[in-house]
């Protein structure tokens, strides 16, 4: 898994490398007609989804130690907060959609990428939870255990990105 | 069939062969996990896209042979061209040493029963037969990829590029790149924890540096390619403006994101090969390599520097010069270990007793070529003479003789030289020799005229030529050239094909090498290694204490783990024995999940996205599945 989260995260850093090339081959950004990003809404989203890292890791302790009823309520008390934010930034997203589009200006792309790149890697984070949770309804064995464990590691590595995702976002609008 | 040189059956070996048999038939290919499998695969795959490849080049060749010639139409030839760097670096090269070589070998030259992940070796392989697949029906449609292998914008976005070629493209190296991070991080898991007891990180053999670099690198350049795919992707298919000045984009955008992966992925091409020389050499040489810590780590130097020179595909874009002066110190920097390893091979033949038997000879081909293309290379480092010569066929002579003389010859050299481990017979050693010189003259017939040609101006990718500038004799040579390479490969093919039929038997160790797949029978076991062997130097087959030791192992049951499907996992740095690990048999999980990801990517080349969407639907479920099987637990 670790080795995974590294070529994701150089995906990410080669978005979030686009996104300042972008930015320092143009004189206004957001260009002029563009709305600056909310922040308000995405910050405290972030900050919950980041918390989710707790549980997370609490879950990946108790499989670990061989608590399968704790870990299958940790894991369950994440995932829910994990796809609410998800649906939130999904309704966000499309709302955003609404104001400006993609393909009217490279920010409008570069911004709708990394967006979109984002939730689809919180999307399959809610994914694997979802599974772990199914799964340990039948008992935690070794290989389940080493699941979790991969999962913990990983939502760890999405919420570095959200915070990445949400400090590009606090940039642009200063 | 083929001559059973394994030990008297054993109760234990007996037991192994029944845990770890193969399922047998066409069902069982489809669904195997087995490393050596896997490898052949790929092996025959790759060796047949080399030929499609080298048939699009004796094409463009032939079109090229005379001036103003009309073989073929000008837009057949500008995807032929095009097909044929795509092919021969995506189709084969990578796959032929990664997927090939380094699947069949790395988990017996470090004494283990397979790669650590085995179903996601299986999933490399589907996924990288259906990116070809999916380029070449793009080819046969009449739509193949015909914006150069680097398909620059703006000539590549929908303005210039309207059909579908440039989309055949972009998902298929998307597929593609899919295919080769899952193999790195496979062979990353599997160099760190699958050794044999005492194989500490500087008893490994120098073959797994090389492929240990090359998964790194794959790892960090691969996403670069990605990203700029699907970039350009979402400005073919909706619009997006990532590379268009007047809306805030930028075309060199695409030449940074291209090259920050391709520049890394022309040391990918070539280290592998350099993981085969340094093992042909000391077998040959009888001797070990000289300097193999210097060596080890000048591997993972040249992957590593590798990331920093980029921009010296770009000189001629305009950047600003300090940019441009940065990357041509960096490029005079990566010369360095390559440099190192050109001095440890050369002093390790010379001062070793060598006997040039065929695979020596490709390696000898290889190190004049390297350092040609090298030299070539280092000019290039001078920004002046970059930017007289860019797009000329300097460049292209350049890197044909690294890529064909640098990574094609150890190839070749190291078919020859473990077909006998494959397969328990011997080559035809006069027929090899033979192949080798006429594949040399070929080479270099095809090759060292494009120098001159590209300094008294002959750009690349041209179509036709006009007569009278002084290109005309160069060209017929070396499309002459061509065809006698061509010769030299079938040759080399046939050799191979003959013998693998025909050719004697032999034992496990015709060459006596220093590495532990030579202990093993040949062909190998299924399960490789009866007894997982333990090793205290780099070359554990010269150990014969050592060897012996094993032997006795087996009588005592030690570290032969017959009970079940397992093979033992190692500490990183110092080999130490770990835990045992379940390796899975057999699953369909992979090719269902290959199928799923190429039709997914299908049905966005056809804008059908919602049908795409399912199909990724479908293959997280396929992925779910997959991850309820589970390995039983370890008694």
């Amino acid at each position: 898994m670790a080795v995974f989260v590294a070529t994701e995260a150089t995906l990410f850093g080669t978005i979030f490398g686009t996104y300042f090339y972008l930015r320092f081959h143009t004189t206004n950004w957001p260009p002029r007609g563009l709305p600056e990003p909310a922040l308000t809404a995405p910050l405290i989203l972030t900050a919950v989804l980041v918390a989710t890292s707790i549980p997370m890791q609490l879950a990946s302790l108790a499989a670990q130690a061989g608590r399968a009823a704790a870990t299958r309520a940790l894991l369950a008390l994440a995932l829910v907060v994990q796809a609410t934010y998800f649906g939130i930034q999904i309704h966000l997203f499309l709302d955003d959609l609404d104001k400006f589009s993609p393909s009217g200006s490279a920010y409008g792309s570069i911004y709708f990428t990394m967006l979109g790149a984002h939730h689809a890697h919180v999307a399959f984070g809610v994914l694997i939870v979802l599974f772990l949770v199914l799964r340990l309804g039948r008992g935690l064995t070794r290989y389940r255990t080493v699941g979790v464990q991969s999962a913990a590691f990983y939502w760890h590595f999405v919420n570095v990105l959200a915070l990445c995702v949400a400090a590009t976002q606090v940039y642009a609008a200063l | 069939m083929t001559l059973d040189v394994r030990a008297p059956e054993h109760p234990r070996v007996e037991r192994l062969e029944q845990v770890w048999e193969a399922r047998p038939g066409l069902l069982g290919w489809l669904t195997t996990v087995d490393h050596k499998r896997i490898g052949l695969l790929y092996f025959f795959t790759t060796l047949a896209f080399f030929a499609a490849g080298g048939l699009e080049a004796l094409l463009v060749r032939t079109q090229l042979a005379r001036p103003n010639a009309h073989v073929l139409p000008p837009d057949v030839f500008n995807e032929l061209f095009t097909t044929h760097g795509v092919t021969m670096i995506f189709l084969f090269v990578i796959p032929m040493t990664i997927g090939a070589f380094g699947n069949y070998l790395v988990p017996l030259m470090i004494g283990a029963r397979d790669m650590a992940f085995p179903r996601m070796n299986a999933l490399s392989y589907w996924l990288f037969l259906a990116s070809g697949i999916f380029i070449y029906v793009g080819l046969f449609m009449g739509f193949g990829p015909d914006a150069g292998w680097f398909d620059y914008v703006p000539l590549a976005l929908k303005h210039f590029s309207p059909g579908p070629n440039v989309d055949f493209y972009a998902l298929g190296l998307i597929l593609n790149g899919i295919s080769s991070t899952i193999a790195a991080i496979n062979f990353i898991v599997t160099i760190f924890k699958l050794r044999a007891p005492g194989m500490s990180l500087n008893r490994m053999p120098l073959f797994c540096f090389a492929m240990l670099a090359v998964s790194l690198a794959l790892i960090f350049a691969l996403p670069a390619l990605t990203i700029d795919a699907v970039f350009l992707e979402l400005s073919r298919k909706l619009s997006f403006q990532f590379f268009v000045p007047g809306h805030g984009g930028d075309p060199l955008l695409w030449q940074h994101l291209f090259w920050l992966f391709a520049h890394p992925e022309v040391y990918i091409i070539v280290l592998p090969a350099f993981g085969i020389a340094t093992s042909i050499i000391p077998t040959f040489a009888k001797r070990r390599m000289i300097a193999f810590p210097l060596v080890a780590l000048a591997e993972l130097l040249v992957a590593f520097i590798g990331f920093g020179v980029w921009a010296h595909h770009m000189f001629a874009t305009g950047l600003p010069t300090i940019t441009l002066v940065f990357f041509a110190a960096a490029t005079l920097m990566v010369v360095i270990p390559s440099t190192i390893q050109v001095f440890a091979w050369t002093l390790t033949v010379t001062a070793g007793r060598p006997e040039f038997r065929a695979p020596l000879l490709f390696i000898g081909g290889f190190i004049v070529f390297f350092v040609i293309g090298g030299l070539s290379g280092i000019m290039f480092a001078a920004i002046p003479f970059d930017q007289a010569t860019t797009d000329t066929y300097f460049v292209v002579a350049h890197f044909h003789f690294i890529i064909f003389g640098a990574a094609v010859f150890p190839i070749l050299g190291g078919m020859y030289y473990w077909f006998p481990k494959v397969t328990g017979r011997m080559y035809h050693e006069g027929l090899a020799k033979l192949s080798f010189w006429v594949s040399f003259v070929g080479t270099s017939l095809t090759f060292f005229p494009m120098h001159i040609v590209g300094l008294i101006g002959m750009p690349r990718r041209v179509y036709t030529y006009p007569s009278g500038l002084g290109f005309d004799s160069y060209n017929l040579i070396e499309t002459i050239g061509a065809y006698v390479l061509a010769v030299g490969l079938v040759m080399v093919a046939a050799n191979l094909l003959w013998s693998r039929f025909r050719g004697p038997f032999v034992g496990p160790d015709p060459f006596f090498g220093g590495t532990l797949e030579w202990t093993i029978p040949s062909p190998p076991p299924h399960y490789n290694f009866a007894v997982i062997p333990t090793v205290s130097s780099a070359y554990p087959n010269w150990d014969e204490q050592d060897r012996a030791v094993d032997a006795r192992k087996l009588e005592l049951g030690e570290l032969t783990y017959e009970s079940g499907h397992e093979t033992p996992t190692s500490s990183v740095r110092d080999g130490a024995l770990d835990e045992v690990a379940e390796m899975p048999s057999e699953s369909p999980w992979p090719i269902v999940l290959a199928l799923c990801a190429a039709v997914a990517l299908t049905m966005v080349l056809l804008s059908h996205y919602a049908i795409a969407g399912i199909f990724v639907g479908l293959a997280l479920l396929a992925l779910a599945g997959w991850h309820t099987e589970e390995p039983e637990p370890v008694a």
